[in-house]
């Protein structure tokens, strides 16, 4: 196959095509007087058609556009896992900016150019194109933080997000040109078929840019020691924001991660190390830093690092195993985080409520099967069997013994016993704890019955029929590397 | 380079840059700084065309001094008293920062260096660049960057649906 094919083939990006048309036409609407109201509407039709093209391109394995943009397996998967998210986000969005006030037809046309940004991003093996994804991906996230410019806080969650995000760009394009000096191109494919030749010749432009690269997106990823921005943008941004946040482009950087680090350049022995470190750094401070935290949505966020350490035990161990467990927990990690975010979004919408652990109080007593849901949500960011998450770290770590990181698989474990600490801290204040505050019931919204319903049935499935979603996710390893 | 004076005119550029970068971040008055930064990012201009690359000479001189120098000039026109400002530029992390922007600066200079010696006396002086590079970069930018050359105008909506959302008055 011609693999930089000129042919200009609009099939294989008609997903990212949707998701602009409906963007152009929200944008378009805004003239129009009840453009508030209709556009969440014209979101969700174009990430509904997104959704049936890619199953369209389900099983095609294309290139085109001379070689800009290839459409395999991989990036598919992922087109879908950004589609999803966008989905949900969208969802649990939409009550929540009327509540407060900000439902502008603006914030779901940034939406869904975010999640395009994210598509182009996984769907190329170019260093350019992965660049200018990140960007468009990027952008409107810079925006989405601050959306709420009435608070103080979403401003200042803005602000930093975007000095740091324009940080971590001006790094990874660093890293992309002394990779060009190195190799004079930057199709990774390229670049891999020389790999060898290349490396012999400037290794250190190489390492050099390798190097950068990684510190770039282990901004965007949120590792340890580059997530300072974190907790303080994951808590002043709108929640339904937040839970975008601590989601997509995690999912967007691994992707890219996996793309550049495992298949491209995998036979770089020193890179593992490098992960190692990152991995158990990530893990460990992320949990411990979580346990000391009294509102819910820093809490979400320091566990949210937590979590990429567990993706990063995966990327350090490589091989077809590891990167399917990888996917796999991704896609779980969705699912339950998603849900817990949906669950807070919820508690905020009643008039005047913050985030912190005392608004749960009572939350058993009025709302059953709401803390219920958020238990089992709790459950399985823990990780404990039956839910998603439990076979999540289970493939991950086995992974890791079997390829013989056993001290990597022990440190996971343990940090996973730490974090019970601190998600069954939640479970206990909204069962036991008890304050002479009356607990302000909360209005359901179809939307976010919606999401709880998706997200617990995901949770629930991919920890009843863990195999078959094995397999799906090792369909996915397909790339064109 | 070829002629001694080329190198000549090099070495005057790099020295312009070299301090006027150094103004840039070491002046008191902002204002002052911005009128040195379009003074470096006119010499990197010059460097450009030194390297005959004429149209990155251009957008250099069309992008950052025109656009991006002048728009830093009227935000800080534009803010209230901040022209006349005595403001200092470091805070207490300077020392840090000097010391990983030196530790930078030596893994620089000795990918360079070890380049430098490694090609020492393999390079034939030939014509690299094609005598109409502009008329090659514009048949790339049509061709083989296609793509990429339509997305940028995405996230250019992007950065703009950005400003007016964040610029715009709130109405109550």
């Amino acid at each position: 196959m011609d693999l930089t094919s000129a042919s200009i083939n609009f099939s294989i990006i008609y997903p990212e095509i949707s998701l602009l048309i409906a963007a152009a036409l929200i944008l378009v609407s805004v003239f129009h007087k009840s453009a508030n109201r209709i556009a969440p509407y014209i979101a969700l039709i174009g990430i509904v058609v997104s959704i049936a093209m890619i199953f369209k391109q389900w099983g095609h394995q294309e290139s085109g556009f001379f070689g800009m943009i290839t459409c395999d397996s991989f990036g598919v998967t992922f087109k879908l896992i950004f589609d999803v998210t966008a989905l949900l986000s969208l969802l649990i969005a939409h009550r929540y900016m009327i509540s407060k006030g900000i439902n502008r037809p603006e914030f779901y046309a940034l939406l869904l150019i975010s999640t395009m940004g994210m598509m182009v991003m996984a769907n190329t093996t170019d260093l350019i194109v992965i660049f200018l994804g990140l960007e468009i991906m990027s952008v409107p996230l810079y925006v989405m933080a601050g959306f709420a410019k009435r608070s103080l806080w979403s401003s200042e969650a803005g602000i930093k997000y975007f000095i740091m995000g324009a940080f971590a760009s001006s790094f990874l394009l660093m890293g992309i040109a002394f990779i060009y000096g190195a190799s004079s191109t930057t199709d990774l494919r390229r670049i891999v078929a020389d790999f060898h030749f290349i490396m012999s010749n400037s290794p250190a432009y190489m390492l050099t840019g390798m190097a950068l690269i990684l510190v770039g997106f282990g901004f965007k990823i949120g590792a340890v020691p580059f997530h300072s921005w974190v907790p303080d943008v994951y808590e002043g941004a709108p929640t339904p924001v937040t839970a975008f946040f601590s989601v997509g482009p995690k999912a967007a950087g691994i992707a890219a991660l996996l793309r550049i680090f495992i298949f491209g350049f995998a036979n770089v022995m020193m890179l593992s190390t490098v992960f190692w470190v990152l991995a158990v750094l990530t893990m460990s401070v992320g949990n411990i830093l979580a346990l000391k935290q009294n509102n819910i949505k820093r809490l979400l966020a320091y566990s949210s690092i937590a979590h990429a350490g567990y993706i990063l035990v995966a990327l350090t161990v490589g091989g077809n195993d590891a990167i399917s467990a990888a996917i796999f927990y991704l896609v779980a990690y969705i699912m339950f985080n998603l849900g817990a975010f949906a669950v807070v979004t919820l508690m905020e919408t009643r008039s005047g409520c913050k985030s912190d652990f005392s608004e749960l109080v009572g939350l058993a007593k009025v709302h059953p099967y709401l803390a219920a849901v958020l238990t089992l949500f709790m459950f399985a960011l823990a990780g404990f069997p039956p839910t998603a998450g439990f076979f999540g770290k289970f493939y991950i770590f086995s992974a890791a013994i079997k390829s013989g990181y056993i001290w990597l698989a022990v440190i996971g474990m343990l940090n996973s016993f730490l974090s019970v600490y601190y998600y069954l801290r939640v479970v206990k204040t909204s069962y036991f704890d008890s304050s002479d505050k009356s607990f302000i019931p909360v209005k359901y919204s179809l939307s976010i019955i919606i999401v709880l319903v998706i997200t617990v049935i995901g949770t629930l499935g991919i920890g009843l029929f863990p195999q078959q979603f094995l397999n799906w996710s090792q369909s996915a390893l397909f790339a064109f590397l | 380079m070829t002629s001694p004076q080329v190198g000549i005119v090099f070495w005057i550029i790099a020295f312009v840059m070299l301090i006027s970068a150094f103004m840039v971040v070491s002046l008191k008055n902002i204002f002052h700084s911005a009128l040195f930064l379009i003074l470096c990012l006119f010499s990197v201009a010059g460097i450009y065309v030194l390297l005959q690359a004429e149209f990155l000479a251009a957008a250099q001189v069309l992008i950052y001094v025109g656009a991006v120098a002048v728009l830093m000039l009227f935000a800080i026109m534009l803010t209230n008293n901040l022209a006349s400002k005595k403001i200092r530029q470091a805070n207490r992390n300077v020392l840090v920062g000097f010391f990983v922007s030196v530790i930078f600066c030596f893994i620089t200079l000795v990918l360079l260096v070890k380049t430098y010696v490694s090609v020492w006396g393999k390079l034939k002086p030939q014509a690299v660049l094609p005598a109409q590079n502009v008329l090659v970069f514009g048949k790339y930018l049509m061709t083989k960057f296609m793509l990429p050359f339509e997305v940028v105008s995405v996230l250019l909506l992007a950065a703009l649906i950005g400003a007016i959302v964040l610029a715009r008055k709130e109405r109550s």
